[in-house]
């Protein structure tokens, strides 16, 4: 039987189901970036708060804490699994290769997580139960086991740009797959991110705390400052670094907005740069709904446009430049035994191979041709872009505006001849492809 | 569903170690994520009665919040728990993992931001019940109400999961294609079995809860006793409960003779008169983990036959073995999960039947634990770098 494991199509309508994991992503990585963030700046306060004596930092980490619980460990704990969910949904065989090669780093993470979980609200409700020394190894450990979630997650998010190395595909082995090139600049661009967000987080409960305390929630405030700039610089040194570790399909992608997304970047470092300095010079300026509206701007035009871009920048594949957004695998990995599924394609056509394909579709007639059409564009392109005239996400509306049948045919006779390297090369035979282009003119963008 | 296409849904990557490894962890881990599932709703459940008596009664005014305070620390231990199972099930059932998600995308996205909604809600009952506001019991049972919902959403994937002959017909009634992922699947007594199970789990809790409590000396015997009583009566009540739900659950699918089956229903009733004499909980305990187990493990036999009947066994998936990454999870759950996990506990437990500050430092068992956690993990994070490093330099020059 000539059939490829394809699933189900989930598809989420104006918008693509790949919006969903998008918004889950980005709320997780605020989440989870600021808790791993945090749990360093507690071991830095703890220390501190230990050999100086400085027992006033404690209510401040207990403020920082409760509120870690709530953001991170409700918002960042659920949304974890978040992405991994909508994530099958939207992109089932991207996710399972991640899934099977990586099973037993994940499992590695879980373990890491489940001393983070516990640990944070012994953390947080012992901070006044426990003597100190005991509270500050307990701060430490935590700071490791935080960032030992991190050294484990990197490498695969890394893999889902590409290997980095050409090792992985003749040895299929994860370490190769995990350690690119690019896994250790990613990894320390995070890393700076994250102190960079525990400072920005710890802006919103130092100022919070100023009708407490004056003259603490200043040079809290101030510290904040300076931890936000140390976490900024080093974002943005590991930043250069990483995207030069990409492979070439990347940059061809990010050349298409290199002059906006750098001007963005230059202001985005520019308003805090100054935002910083403020807590530094000026710290009775900050106040909880600044503090509060300058985690807005990261979630908006920091994060949710970065996390844009590195989707995009994978395109057209979605994990190990194996395997394509559109669930199909795109190339040998001889390591892993996995076999190119184009070829297939090709010849027998995606309704002939996928199992889900109802059997009435499986044979173009001039009955079901628009509806197989229709099949056929949300299968091999709703990955990426929204189909309908309405539509919100990437939307085909703006790409093949004004086009007729055979306009549309000859881009995606180009597309199945690799003629844009973010593009899948997918190749169909003739009457899929006269079923696609007859469905998307019929649409009429 | 065609033995082919369940073979052809299989990852073509293979599995990275021999299937039954993952099976064993996966009945392990869900038996885990279950028991603080149900805790966690047990607790809050109980938590509603105690928040709608009101601070009036001087027993229920100590438990109440003590009840939240569980229910809120046991739903982030049972989603941290819950990720082992799932990554667990993905790797050796693939089609039955992917094929719910997608035909139950719209769920699958409303069922994050739904725990969202409700856990965070449930931080606002926590709050407003310290504060004694009025209008808590009402957020209380808002929460609880969609965390339910949750639960019901989570119940509908696994019930999709064993549906495989039906799989197409959801996807593509009378030939039409659906890609709107609102496919959604109940089995009711599966599922009141299920949440049922809640009511002994707490009752085993609260026999605990009055064991732990009984050496402080700031907490009064009647407490004590009324507890401990409270805790037995829900135990009784809440296995006899399950049981009879469990034996029409087994009926209905034809397996109430099935060892596992069989074993399960001996279990309860060692359970129930354990619970009943309540001589030691801790020993009460050790045998409700067991059953969790063996619920767990009855789960994955109804699994396991459904798709064996149709000519799937994760048992022939392909094994391309992954040695130095299993080294690396079995070293660090065997070494610094049991040891940091081991010093946590230790800790609580210790903080627990202190009554003032415990100072950690002069404990020799606490101070060790803290200590060979903190070493561990900075081993792990040099052996990490050095084997990265290694590879690299490998692979690149």
């Amino acid at each position: 039987m000539d059939i490829i494991g394809q699933f189900p199509l989930f598809y989420f309508p104006e918008f693509g189901s790949a919006w969903m994991m998008g918004v889950t992503g980005t709320i997780h990585i605020l989440a989870s970036h600021t808790s791993v963030g945090a749990a360093m700046l507690f071991a830095f306060l703890a220390h501190k708060a230990y050999t100086e004596n400085r027992n006033d930092y404690y209510p401040y980490m207990k403020k920082y804490g409760m509120f870690l619980l709530i953001f991170s460990y409700v918002i960042g704990s659920i949304t974890g699994p978040g992405i991994w969910y909508t994530a099958t949904a939207a992109s089932p065989r991207g996710i399972s290769a991640l899934i099977h090669n990586f099973v037993w780093v994940w499992a590695t993470e879980w373990v890491f997580f489940v001393y983070e979980v516990i640990g944070v609200f012994v953390l947080v409700y012992f901070m006044n139960k426990i003597d100190k020394k005991t509270h500050l190894q307990l701060t430490y450990t935590f700071a490791i086991a935080s960032v030992g979630t991190l050294a484990l997650i990197i490498g695969i998010i890394s893999f889902m740009m590409w290997p980095g190395t050409q090792a992985y595909y003749t040895t299929g082995s994860a370490s190769d797959a995990f350690f690119g090139v690019n896994t250790f600049p990613h990894m320390f661009l995070r890393l700076g991110f994250m102190i960079m967000l525990s400072g920005v987080i710890g802006l919103v409960i130092s100022s919070a705390m100023r009708k407490e305390n004056e003259a603490l929630s200043n040079e809290l405030s101030r510290k904040m400052g300076y931890v936000s700039i140390l976490g900024g610089f080093i974002t943005l040194f590991f930043f250069i670094w990483y995207m030069g570790t990409l492979p070439d399909n990347a940059h061809a992608v990010f050349a298409f907005s290199k002059d906006e997304i750098i001007q963005n970047r230059i202001i985005l470092t520019l308003v805090f740069m100054a935002y910083f300095a403020l807590a530094i010079i000026k710290p009775k300026f900050i106040n909880p709904i600044l503090a509060s509206a300058m985690i807005g701007v990261i979630l908006i035009s920091g994060l949710w446009s970065g996390e844009k871009l590195r989707e995009s920048m994978r395109k057209p594949y979605v994990a190990g430049q194996y395997i394509y957004s559109n669930q199909i695998i795109s190339r040998d990995v001889s390591g892993k035994n996995i076999k190119s599924e184009l070829p297939i394609i090709a010849e027998k056509g995606l309704l002939h191979v996928n199992p889900f394909v109802p059997q009435r579709l499986k044979t173009l007639t001039n009955e079901n041709r628009l509806e197989a059409g229709e099949l056929l564009a949300k299968m091999a392109c709703s990955n990426c872009h929204s189909l309908e005239k309405t539509g919100v996400f990437r939307p085909l509306k703006d790409r093949l505006v004004g086009m007729d049948k055979e306009g549309v045919k000859a881009i995606l006779y180009a597309i199945g001849d690799g003629a844009f390297s973010y593009m899948p090369t997918l190749k169909l035979p003739e009457n899929e492809y006269d079923a696609m282009a007859e469905y998307f003119a019929s649409l009429k963008y | 569903m065609d033995a082919s296409v369940l073979l052809a849904l299989r990852d073509p990557a293979g599995v990275p170690f021999y299937p039954i490894v993952f099976q064993i962890l996966y009945v392990l881990t869900w038996a885990l994520h279950a028991a603080f599932v149900l805790l966690s709703l047990g607790s809050m459940g109980l938590s509603l009665y105690g928040s709608a008596k009101g601070s009036s009664d001087k027993h229920w005014s100590i438990l109440t919040p003590h009840l939240i305070q569980t229910g809120k620390i046991s739903v982030s231990i049972l989603i941290v728990l819950g990720v082992a199972p799932l990554l667990f099930t993905q790797v050796i059932y693939d089609p039955n993992w992917y094929v719910t998600n997608t035909l139950s995308g719209m769920w699958v996205f409303i069922f994050i931001y739904t725990l969202i909604v409700g856990y965070s809600m449930y931080y606002w009952y926590y709050y407003a019940n310290k504060a004694q506001k009025s209008g808590s019991t009402l957020i209380g049972f808002l929460s609880f109400g969609i965390l339910v919902f949750a639960g019901i959403l989570m119940h509908n994937f696994a019930v999709t999961s064993i549906m495989p002959n039906a799989w197409m017909n959801m996807y593509a009634p009378n030939g039409v294609v659906d890609t709107s992922g609102w496919t959604f699947n109940v089995d009711v007594i599966r599922l009141a079995f299920m949440v049922s199970l809640s009511i002994p789990v707490v009752g085993i809790f609260l026999q605990n809860y009055s064991r732990f409590l009984s050496t402080r000396k700031d907490f009064e015997a009647s407490f004590i006793s009324y507890t401990a009583k409270l805790g037995t009566n829900l135990a009784v009540m809440g296995l006899l409960i399950s049981a009879v739900l469990f034996v029409l659950w087994m009926l209905q699918i034809d397996y109430l003779f099935h060892p596992v089956s069989l074993a399960t229903i001996v279990g309860v009733l060692v359970l129930l008169v354990m619970a009943k004499m309540n001589s030691n909980s801790y020993y009460t305990t050790l045998v409700l983990v067991v059953v969790a187990l063996l619920i767990s493990t009855m789960r994955e036999v109804i699994r396991f036959d459904i798709m064996g009947k149709l000519g799937y066994s994760i048992y022939d998936y392909p094994v391309n073995l992954e040695i130095p990454t299993i080294v690396m999870f079995l070293g660090t759950f065997l070494i610094m999960g049991f040891v940091g996990v081991a010093y946590l506990l230790t800790m609580a437990w210790k903080v627990g039947k202190n009554e003032g500050v415990f100072d950690g430092s002069k404990d020799v068992l606490v101070s060790r634990l803290g200590k060979s956690t903190l070493y561990i993990m900075i081993t792990w994070m040099a052996i990490y770098f050095v084997w990265g490093i290694g590879i690299l330099f490998n692979n690149i020059l």
